[in-house]
Order: C-alpha cells, then sequence, then structure tokens
C-alpha cells in the first residue's frame, strides 16, 4: 500500500493481479456484458488508485474494492436506464418478465443450466442482483456485503432470498433444466 | 413451525447460519412438508449452481490499458512529482530487477572462473561473497547458480516481450485514431529502439556473458515497453477528444 501511494505503478499492478478477476467478474454480471465489464473495470481501477489514501483499512482491501466497484457498476447501470429511457426487464416474484427457457426432454445439461442461471442473474432486480453475486458467487458473508452496498445485514438476507426465490420461480417453469437437474 | 415460518429461514439452514435450535426446528419440519423440502433443494441447487459459475478472466492487455491511463493521471502526477519522468515505477522496479540479475549473474559468472577448474585464487585482503567463499562449493554448484541466474534473465526477457506483444496487439488495433504525423514519429522511434535491441542481442549472441551488453539490452526493451504505453496512453485521448493532454504525450514522445 505504502509503494502505490509512493506512485509505484508496479505495486498497484500486484494489487489488480490479486483483485482484477474477481471484479471483472462481478462487473460482467451486474451489467450484463463484457466490453462494458471492460471499460468499468479501468474506472474501478483508476478510481481505487485515486481514492487509495482514502483506504482506512477498517475493512479488508478487497471489501474496500468490491464496494467501489459495486458503487461504479450501479452507477453505469442507472445511468444507462436514464439515457436509454429503459424498461428493466426484471424478474417478478413469479418468474415473469422474462422468458424461461425453453423445455426439452434431453437430460438436464450443465452448460444449459449455467446459461439459464446467467440469464435469470441478468434479469434480477439490481439491489437483488448485486446481493445474490455477492453472496452465492461471490461466497461473501452478509456482514461483507452490508458493508459493500451500504445496507443492514438483514437487508443482504432478504435480498438474497428474494434473489433465490425468483430464479426458483424461473427455473420451475422448465422442470428438465432446472438447477436442481443438474 | 408454519411453512410461512419455514420458509423464511429455509434460507438460513442451507447457508449453515441458523442457531443450533432454530436448524433443528426447521430440519424437523422440512423432514414432513414436502413442499418447504422443495424449496430448499432448489435454494440448495441454486446456490450450488451459483458457486460453479465460471469466472472470467480480464483481457491480457488490459492491465497496461489502465497503467496508461494512472499515468496520465493527476493523482499519478502528484504521486511521483519528485521523480525522473520519462521514468515509470514500474518500468524503473523491472529495469532495477534486471540490473540486479545482471549484477548476480556477474558475480556468479566471477566465483564460477575463480573457484571452478584452472580458476584464479583469491586475492590476499579482498573477501568473496560468504556465500561463495567456502571451500566446499563444488564447481558443479556453481554452474547449476549461473545456469538458475542466466534462466531469470531469460524469463525476465520473455516477460519484456509479452509485455511488448501486447501492448503492439492494442496499438495495432487502434493505429487510425493517431494522426498520420504522430504516427510517423512514433514509427521512427520505434525503429531506433528495435535497432537498439537487435544490437544488443547481436553483442550478446558473441559474448553472452558482457554485462553493458545485457544492460543494453533490458534499456532497449524498458524503453519499447514505455513508448508503446505512451501510445496507447495517446490513443485513448485522442479518442476521449483531450487535445491537450495529446499534446502534452505527443510532445513527451518527440523529447524521446
Amino acid at each position: 500500500m505504502a509503494r502505490c501511494l509512493g506512485g509505484d505503478v508496479s505495486a498497484f499492478e500486484e494489487l489488480y493481479r490479486q483483485h482484477a478477476a474477481r471484479l471483472y467478474s462481478l462487473a460482467c454480471r451486474m451489467l450484463g456484458n463484457r466490453s462494458d465489464a471492460e471499460d468499468l473495470l479501468q474506472d474501478i481501477f483508476l478510481l481505487a488508485y485515486r481514492k487509495l489514501d482514502h483506504f482506512r483499512g477498517e475493512s479488508t482491501l478487497a471489501t474496500w474494492l468490491y464496494r467501489l466497484a459495486m458503487n461504479v457498476c450501479l452507477d453505469h447501470l442507472r445511468s444507462r436506464a436514464a439515457r436509454m429511457g429503459q424498461v428493466t426487464d426484471s424478474l417478478d416474484d413469479d418468474g415473469r418478465g422474462i422468458r424461461a427457457p425453453a423445455g426439452s426432454d434431453s437430460p438436464p445439461d450443465r452448460a444449459l443450466v449455467r446459461l439459464d442461471l446467467e440469464r435469470g442473474i441478468a434479469a434480477l432486480p439490481e439491489g437483488c442482483r448485486a446481493a445474490f453475486l455477492l453472496h452465492d458467487v461471490e461466497g461473501l458473508e452478509h456482514h461483507e456485503i452490508a458493508t459493500i452496498l451500504g445496507i443492514a445485514e438483514g437487508t443482504s438476507k432478504s435480498q438474497v432470498h428474494k434473489a433465490r426465490m425468483k430464479l426458483r420461480a424461473f427455473f420451475r417453469r422448465t422442470p428438465s433444466r432446472t438447477a436442481t437437474g443438474a | 413451525m408454519t411453512c410461512a415460518e419455514c420458509r423464511e429461514l429455509v434460507g438460513e439452514l442451507i447457508d449453515g447460519t441458523l442457531a443450533p435450535d432454530r436448524r433443528a426446528d426447521v430440519q424437523a419440519h422440512v423432514g414432513v412438508c414436502a413442499a418447504c423440502r422443495s424449496l430448499e433443494e432448489d435454494f440448495a441447487a441454486i446456490r450450488r449452481a451459483a458457486a460453479g459459475l465460471e469466472r472470467p478472466a480480464p483481457p491480457d492487455g488490459l492491465w497496461m490499458q489502465i497503467a496508461g491511463r494512472i499515468k496520465s493521471d493527476p493523482a499519478f502526477k502528484g504521486r511521483t512529482a519528485a521523480r525522473p519522468p520519462s521514468w515509470t515505477m514500474g518500468a524503473r522496479w523491472l529495469a532495477a530487477a534486471a540490473t540486479l540479475v545482471v549484477v548476480v549473474v556477474a558475480l556468479a559468472w566471477m566465483v564460477f572462473r575463480g573457484q571452478g577448474p584452472g580458476g584464479g585464487q583469491e586475492q590476499p585482503g579482498r573477501q568473496a561473497p560468504p556465500a561463495t567463499r567456502q571451500s566446499d562449493v563444488a564447481s558443479g554448484g556453481d554452474a547449476q547458480l549461473v545456469e538458475s541466474v542466466e534462466s531469470e534473465l531469460r524469463l525476465a526477457e520473455g516477460h519484456y516481450e509479452k509485455a511488448i506483444a501486447g501492448l503492439e496487439k492494442i496499438a495495432k488495433a487502434n493505429e487510425r485514431t493517431l494522426d498520420p504525423q504522430v504516427a510517423a514519429t512514433l514509427q521512427k522511434n520505434l525503429t531506433v529502439i528495435d535497432q537498439a535491441i537487435a544490437e544488443s542481442r547481436a553483442a550478446l549472441g558473441s559474448q553472452p556473458e558482457s554485462r553493458p551488453a545485457q544492460e543494453s539490452l533490458f534499456e532497449a526493451l524498458r524503453r519499447k515497453v514505455s513508448l508503446l504505453q505512451d501510445t496507447i496512453v495517446l490513443m485513448n485521448e485522442m479518442r476521449k477528444g483531450d487535445q491537450a493532454g495529446a499534446a502534452r504525450i505527443v510532445e513527451g514522445l518527440n523529447k524521446s
């Protein structure tokens, strides 16, 4: 950290190598495409570089970076929605709002289930999606998610619960390709 | 326990975060209620599938673009105000590391020649490095040391070449963003550096242990990395339409 603050770009590169993959993965799933995720990963690390002296060590560096990343992603999504006048195609509680995967008589295929899960995640409302990605995909604890998203721990739990319920409804519309079947 | 209560807690059951008494209650209910058991199984399956999702890797050249943006950022300039402007810290560290390796190679080479068959004796009043002063160091071990250091040198050179290849790819993909005159200046600078690299390699071909030739090669490789990084920063500035930023970089390129 001291080397980064001294302007040592190679020290910052080490930090990038440690954290870039998980932040990129998070950004891909929050934004729904890799091209935007690449642009935003640049923004995230540039912002991290600028704000390094604001990092007080009250959370882990990974949590701090997740928070920066999530703020950048959510800002981007909101400005994109505002620009496009976008009507968010989110999953309702019963799974409406996204076309369920086409049914198939063939045995469940892991790749298809993965693709369907990616589609289901992409259609979750932002708050649910963020909490679900951090908890079930990235494996963070609720207290860490609360810090990252600036919400209460209980809210994190309820957002993950909602996300799972929505995904379950989505998958149950196509019994032959449920996550359970994988 | 009711189904409504169970539905609220079943997520925590599969996460393993329920207190023991609540866990027992939920498990007991799930044991007798097919609907809640189905919910538990589905939640568990979703969680497993989510945890098994692939983590896409960022593209290889992305760090170079970030480094380029950092180099042109006021925060970087503020942090490096006291440093010589033509050296990035990354390049500086690499060059220092390369120089260090060169010194080690030279030392190892001298030790090998001094301790090996037919080698010279230690001069009175001068101490050899402790690790090699012991008379029981076998010449085979020295040869291994030389070989190991030479392989590290090759590795360092490989890192430079990989970085250069990545940068060249990015620069090539964006070459249309450059003014032809600026592109010509860059090409001219690159040609000079490539010439220096070729000459250093030729010198190393005839004298593999030559420290000046090794230093010259790494210095030329470092200059090429730096020039390509500047080129990519310039391309970014041009694309953003930042004429002032682009002009500053072009001025630097003309001086290099």
